[in-house]
């Protein structure tokens, strides 16, 4: 993995920024280590940073790096992005052309808001893809594993939730939390996470809304279990419009598909929730400490610095997606004039017809091999220049083969072209 | 309801289990607790000769072959149980040099990347490539098909390991 080293960040003073559970001091910076108090075997932070590198790494650190017996709480907001799975296929989860366009997202026609500039992230726990922003909180809790199972936190998050009156709320099947929709039907034990007075059975009325998903990532000391809140999110609706890949009918991927589900906001401020959810917390175990503020000053600290490399490394985001093949056509073709291969209909290239189908698998962010049972063995030597083509550098091949006037070139500029429209690359 | 799935709660027996192995030599930032002395457990002291199962603490199993050059690494049935339903496999690169208790790899289940760590020190000399595309098979048959990779030793493995009888009495603990 590419981990340049940073440039070497001043390192400040470190001032314990104590915080009232749930405040924030403004005008205060985050503490530059975390050396004092990651010993502790109680620890709560909240981080004033919004870049979701930079946090996933300060909770990556605190993963490694903490006693095996420690329980830590930590809080975090990011800028608007979208996080995927450890083992899932970005091309797949994500509509990159839009991100790669940034501010260029139609509006819709009720007038929704652009979002701009939305960050692509690789995480380092399972599960499947979510849209991340200002509205949405996300809490993460690292534990021995002995006290770890997989709805213990969700349910201490509901517990919070029903604190500040979102008495729909509850932990799902799939360890997400919800807000039941139905009619209020009866009385449930309040105490009953998984149950509220308005949860109805499968199908027996309106589904539940999603507000937050969960995701864990278990080493041999330690447990982690995080999950997004959604609290007053503004970009609701343009959500589906990013997690909606154009290319998802042309590719066959290994590794983790995503769920998707409907969403809601909760509409509690992000304060509000967290203090909450600190507080719960704080119930659960004895001598919680006031949370403690970090910001970028981290990246002072060597193993943030370097894990904020990694995830920030095209060869993490890109690179490390389970094999998968790209087809030329859908399986089932419906609509064979879709605008996603207008290259291959408009192929300058006499023998490459628009029918012919051709697959590319890809490995290691590769084209590991070219394939069609249509073409001839000679046809497909021209495409086998495509092997061991990096996808990261597709955008530098066709702006080679671009003044190119061979034969050779100019039959695989247009694939290389559509190869290129069908896999993008953003930039962080 | 989730939390009364059989899963979550072997998932629970699996995650508590696992805690009671003694430390792992695993670079960590606290001194408090890493003076604490290793419990080096040596009770299990191996033959070369004897060709069986063994397993960690970690619920997995390693199993030497016939020239004693070479052992087989994979999680057992328990863990396999605990884990559920597995959906991707991050398998080891050939000829990766990995020491004992380094996390070579890793199982996704249920929302969950869960490391795979190497009880034995040596170079990764084949994986099982058919868990790339059956992941499942390691539910199906994780002691034997399902195995996930070999590894030719530089040295004997020095943390506890135990025989089948041993680690069926840990699981049932």
């Amino acid at each position: 993995m590419i981990a340049p080293s940073r440039g070497i960040v001043k390192l400040q003073q470190a001032s314990h920024k104590l915080l009232a559970s749930g405040g924030r001091r403004s005008g205060h910076r985050g503490i530059a280590s975390l050396a004092q108090t990651i010993c502790d075997p109680i620890q709560s932070y909240v981080s004033d940073s919004n870049d979701p590198y930079l946090n996933l790494s300060i909770e990556h650190y605190l993963l490694q790096k903490s006693p095996p017996d420690s329980t830590i709480l930590f809080l975090y907001t990011n800028r608007p992005c979208i996080v995927i799975g450890r083992n899932q296929n970005p091309w797949l989860e994500v509509n990159l052309g839009i991100l790669k366009a940034g501010s260029s997202t139609t509006a819709k026609e009720d007038g929704q808001p652009v979002i701009g500039n939305v960050d692509l992230v690789r995480r380092r726990s399972g599960g499947g893809t979510v849209f991340h922003d200002e509205g949405n909180v996300n809490w993460s809790v690292i534990c021995p594993p002995t006290d770890f199972t997989r709805d213990k936190h969700a349910e201490m998050v509901v517990r919070a939730l029903r604190k500040l009156g979102i008495d729909r709320a509850r932990v799902n099947e799939r360890h997400d939390i919800v807000l039941d929709q139905g009619n209020r039907n009866g009385r449930s034990d309040p105490q009953d996470t998984h149950r509220t007075p308005y949860t109805v059975d499968d199908g027996a009325g309106p589904r539940p809304l999603k507000v937050s998903g969960s995701a864990y990532k278990l080493t041999r000391n330690r447990a982690l279990h995080h999950g997004t809140c959604l609290l007053r999110s503004p970009n609701l609706q343009a959500i589906p419009q990013y997690l909606h890949s154009p290319a998802k009918p042309y590719l066959k991927a290994r590794g983790v598909e995503s769920v998707s589900s409907p969403i809601a906001n909760i509409g509690l401020s992000n304060q509000a929730f967290q203090k909450q959810v600190q507080d719960e917390f704080a119930r659960m175990h004895s001598g919680v400490p006031a949370a403690i503020a970090v910001d970028e000053s981290l990246l002072s600290t060597p193993e943030i610095s370097k894990g904020y490399d990694e995830l920030r490394a095209l060869d993490w985001t890109y690179s490390q997606t389970p094999q998968f093949t790209l087809f030329s056509h859908p399986e089932t073709d419906e609509d064979p004039h879709a605008p996603v291969h207008d290259h291959l209909d408009t192929s300058p290239v006499p023998w490459l017809h628009p029918k012919i189908p051709i697959n590319f698998k890809v490995q290691h962010g590769a084209i590991l091999d070219v394939g069609s049972s249509k073409m001839s063995n000679q046809e497909l030597e021209v495409l086998s220049t495509l092997k061991d083509q990096r996808i990261q550098e597709l955008e530098k091949l066709t702006d080679e083969l671009e003044g190119e006037e061979d034969d050779n070139s100019k039959a695989v500029r247009p694939i290389a072209n559509w190869l290129g429209a069908m896999l993008p690359i953003v930039h962080v | 309801m989730a939390s009364r799935l059989p899963i979550a709660r072997a998932a629970r027996q699996f995650a508590s289990s696992a805690a009671r192995r003694p430390s792992a030599p695993v670079e960590f930032s606290c001194r408090r607790w890493q003076a604490a002395p290793a419990l080096q457990s040596r009770l299990f002291s191996v033959s070369a000769a004897v060709r069986e199962k063994q397993y960690t603490e970690d619920h997995e199993w390693i199993e030497k072959s016939a020239d004693g050059k070479t052992y087989t690494l994979g999680i057992s049935e328990y863990a396999a149980h605990a884990l559920g339903d597995v959906v991707y496999i991050e398998l080891p690169q050939i000829d990766l040099e990995v020491s004992e208790s380094d996390a070579i790899g890793a199982v996704e289940s249920v929302k969950s990347a869960s490391d795979i760590n190497t009880p034995v020190s040596g170079t990764v000399t084949e994986v099982n490539k058919v868990l790339e595309e059956k992941p499942a098979q390691i539910n199906k048959d994780p002691e034997g098909e399902g195995w996930i990779a070999k590894i030719a030793v530089t040295e004997e493995p020095t943390g506890k390991l135990m025989t089948e009888e041993e680690y069926k009495a840990f699981t049932e603990d």
